[in-house]
């Protein structure tokens, strides 16, 4: 196609005009972040899940400079001088989302409900927990812990798909044998046996739980790459690299994963949403982030004991999560619409 | 003076679900510095794998079986044979390091065919120049972006240094082609392999960048390899010629005797199939029935199947292109046994074989079917017996 929709404007450039656009530059500029852009700004899922996506992030960011920023900053005199703390700001200009009050009352409703604990105030909008402690700084502060982690775990399961997927796939044979049975062994693991083996060896830390999450999409990414790759390494560009003599590994680095990335990226951001789901749910039976950290899945475990008097106290951190997953799918998905060209029209 | 590429007996094989395919079986040629050397032969000759084969690029099911290249006094391909006849790469070989070092790119460049899909598209035209020159210069990135403007400019590109930035989907197919083989000349290399270069293009452009090939191959005193099917453009570039039929030589001269002097009817049938300024014909003869395939070739010389002058002795022998010049000539090589004076067979005694144009088709497919049997060593045999 691209062939003959080019040769009539040959005779033109060869006369020094410079390079007429073709019919299908539309689909081959897709590779330009411009592009995608402008097509997620015309889809109102993708933009609405950008959007909360954006929000959350920028929860995230704050809780994380005044959680972890400011607590690493305290350690040096020079800082802890002018009262750098953890939960500084927090502290300073609002109320702490860990310390337990002396005299607030514990599960009180949002503002102007009434439960058998009481009135709900507009000094705890989203009412209390069990501890009397105030439930929107404690989903603000726990968005940290969501995207953190759902960011950490993608990228590690991206990394390590992408290379392990790209080498699989770029050299064949023995070696793409060897990687892909290996990987598949992961798959045949459900998910969530997995992550919970791998905290079961290296403890409920919550790196090893972020790791752990991510070695476990390890599978998703390289079966997804590899099916590309097989198909890009067959491509005129990547013989005309080897015939010039670049090496193996910045073919693979330069050529043959860039023009393979598209549905890894996609993949990435619906899986940065299963991830979120499936830490809260590992925060929810106890591992993960302990306590006194704010995380969504832990508000959610803890609130179980008192779904009944309380329903608000469950329905907030179980909303945090769905609105979030659901904005990493629904972006996710306008990615897809506009990396993919076949979608299109 | 020595060639700075010696070819000699290469046999490069694709082992198939179907059997052996003898891609390329038995080639030889020569180039000297700052020549250009047409490939011609028609789809199926074997001519992009005997290329690819140079530059040890072929890839799986496909392996380089037998043979030597030499280039400027390195071993690309060699293979040494033990006492069973078991043919093993020989040592002195590059490895595949070395190859990608010292030779690919460096010493030696290679154009493919397809100017819309030998670029990247995720990053720029001139990005993917200046790579390669960094690579094979080993020149720094602000180096190297000047020589990779000046080699676009030097390839007809306009305002250079604005289009350096652009993706190749900007570019047309014309240009691109004009960017590949400013990419393959960016590092001097002494030898450039050119794979059909020009065939996805349109005449108007293609002339034009034969042109500007001349002017390029004439300052930089590159040699090239130019791999085509087209007989208009090797008469237009080409010093000497190779021309392939099944993956053997049929014949080798310089371009002049070729055209003029032609010694064996397969190039004879490709010329006349030809429309040409020189010569006024009624209408083309187009060559008799289609290339057999190279799972089973015939026996014997494998164009007797549609060779208007084949003889019965053509179906036993297999002749290798051998000197038929004529006395104030260059080197002339042909593989056909008419000239029995060189080969030494009673091809005159022997009685001809009718390849009609009707049954032409179908001889050739009887032929291979029965070639069969023979295609496992018969044929290396017969080649054998032809050389006393």
């Amino acid at each position: 196609m691209a062939t003959t929709g080019s040769t009539e404007d040959d005779v033109l450039d060869a006369d020094g005009d410079v390079g007429s656009l073709h019919k299908d530059d539309e689909i081959e500029s897709r590779v330009g972040w411009r592009y995608t852009l402008s097509q997620i700004r015309g889809d109102p899922t993708a933009l609405g899940g950008l959007v909360v996506i954006a929000f959350m992030s920028g929860l995230a960011l704050f809780a994380t400079v005044d959680a972890v920023v400011f607590d690493i900053l305290s350690e040096y005199q020079v800082f802890a001088q002018y009262g750098v703390r953890k939960y500084w700001i927090a502290e300073t200009f609002w109320i702490s989302p860990i310390k337990e009050p002396l005299e607030t009352p514990r599960l009180l409703p949002p503002a102007p409900l009434e439960n058998v604990y009481g009135q709900g105030t507009w000094a705890h909008p989203l009412g209390t927990d069990d501890r009397g402690r105030d439930i929107l700084a404690r989903l603000v502060y726990g968005s940290r812990i969501a995207i953190t982690v759902g960011a950490i775990a993608t990228v590690v399961g991206m990394v390590g798909g992408t290379v392990v997927g790209a080498v699989a796939g770029y050299y064949g044979g023995r070696v793409d044998d060897l990687l892909m049975r290996a990987v598949e062994t992961l798959y045949a693991i459900p998910f969530f046996i997995l992550v919970l083996a791998f905290i079961a060896v290296f403890g409920t830390n919550l790196a090893f739980v972020m790791v752990g999450v991510g070695i476990a999409s390890i599978p998703t990414f390289a079966r997804l790459i590899r099916s590309e790759v097989v198909s890009v390494r067959e491509k005129a560009y990547i013989e005309a690299a080897t015939a010039a003599g670049v090496r193996d590994r910045n073919i693979i680095r330069r050529h043959v994963i860039p023009n393979s990335f598209a549905p890894v990226l996609v993949q990435g951001t619906l899986q940065i949403g299963t991830a979120i789901l499936i830490v809260a749910g590992l925060s929810f039976l106890g591992f993960g982030v302990q306590p006194p950290t704010p995380s969504w899945g832990q508000m959610l475990s803890k609130s179980r004991a008192v779904m009944i008097e309380n329903v608000w106290y469950s329905i907030w951190p179980g909303l945090c999560i769905l609105v979030t997953v659901v904005a990493f799918n629904m972006f996710g998905d306008g990615l897809r619409d506009a990396l993919d060209p076949r979608l299109n029209n | 003076m020595d060639p700075i590429l010696e070819v000699r007996d290469l046999q490069t094989h694709f082992f198939t679900a179907d059997g052996v395919v003898r891609a390329v079986d038995g080639v030889s040629f020569d180039v000297y510095e700052e020549e250009i050397v047409g490939i011609v032969g028609e789809s199926g000759a074997g001519k992009s794998v005997a290329a690819k084969s140079i530059m040890r690029l072929v890839e799986d099911p496909g392996s380089i079986v037998g043979g030597e290249v030499r280039f400027k006094g390195e071993t690309i391909v060699s293979f040494e044979e033990d006492e069973n006849g078991e043919r093993t790469e020989s040592e002195e070989m590059l490895s595949n390091r070395e190859m990608r070092e010292r030779i690919r790119g460096r010493e030696i460049a290679i154009i493919f065919q397809d100017p819309m899909e030998s670029l990247n598209p995720v990053f720029t035209v001139g990005g993917q120049l200046r790579e390669f020159i960094e690579i094979n210069r080993d020149v720094g990135e602000s180096r190297a972006r000047e020589t990779a403007v000046d080699m676009l400019r030097e390839v007809g590109i306009p305002e250079p240094s604005e289009r350096f930035g652009d993706y190749p989907h900007e570019f047309s197919g014309g240009m691109r082609q004009r960017v590949l083989i400013a990419m393959a000349l960016a590092c001097e290399p002494s030898l450039v392999i050119a794979d059909e270069p020009t065939t996805a293009l349109d005449v108007t452009v293609e002339g034009q960048i034969l042109e500007q090939v001349a002017d390029l191959q004439e300052k930089y005193g590159t040699s090239f390899i130019w791999v085509t099917h087209d007989m208009g453009v090797v008469a237009e570039i080409c010093d000497r010629v190779n021309v392939m039929y099944l993956g053997q030589m049929a014949e080798r001269a310089d371009v002049d005797s070729l055209f003029h002097d032609t010694k064996h009817p397969y190039t004879d049938a490709l010329l006349d199939s030809l429309p040409r300024p020189d010569q006024t014909v009624e209408e083309l003869k187009p060559i008799v029935g289609v290339m057999p395939e190279a799972i089973n070739p015939p026996p014997g010389c494998r164009f007797h199947t549609r060779c208007p002058d084949a003889r019965e002795v053509c179906r036993r022998t297999n002749p290798e292109p051998r000197d038929v010049s004529g006395p104030d000539e260059r080197t002339h090589r042909a593989a056909c046994l008419k000239h029995e004076e060189v080969f030494k067979v009673d091809y005159s005694a022997s009685a001809p074989i009718e390849n009609e144009t009707s049954a032409g088709f179908d001889v050739g497919r009887t032929s291979t079917d029965t070639g069969a049997v023979d295609a496992d060593g018969g044929v290396h045999g017969s080649r054998g017996g032809a050389d006393e």
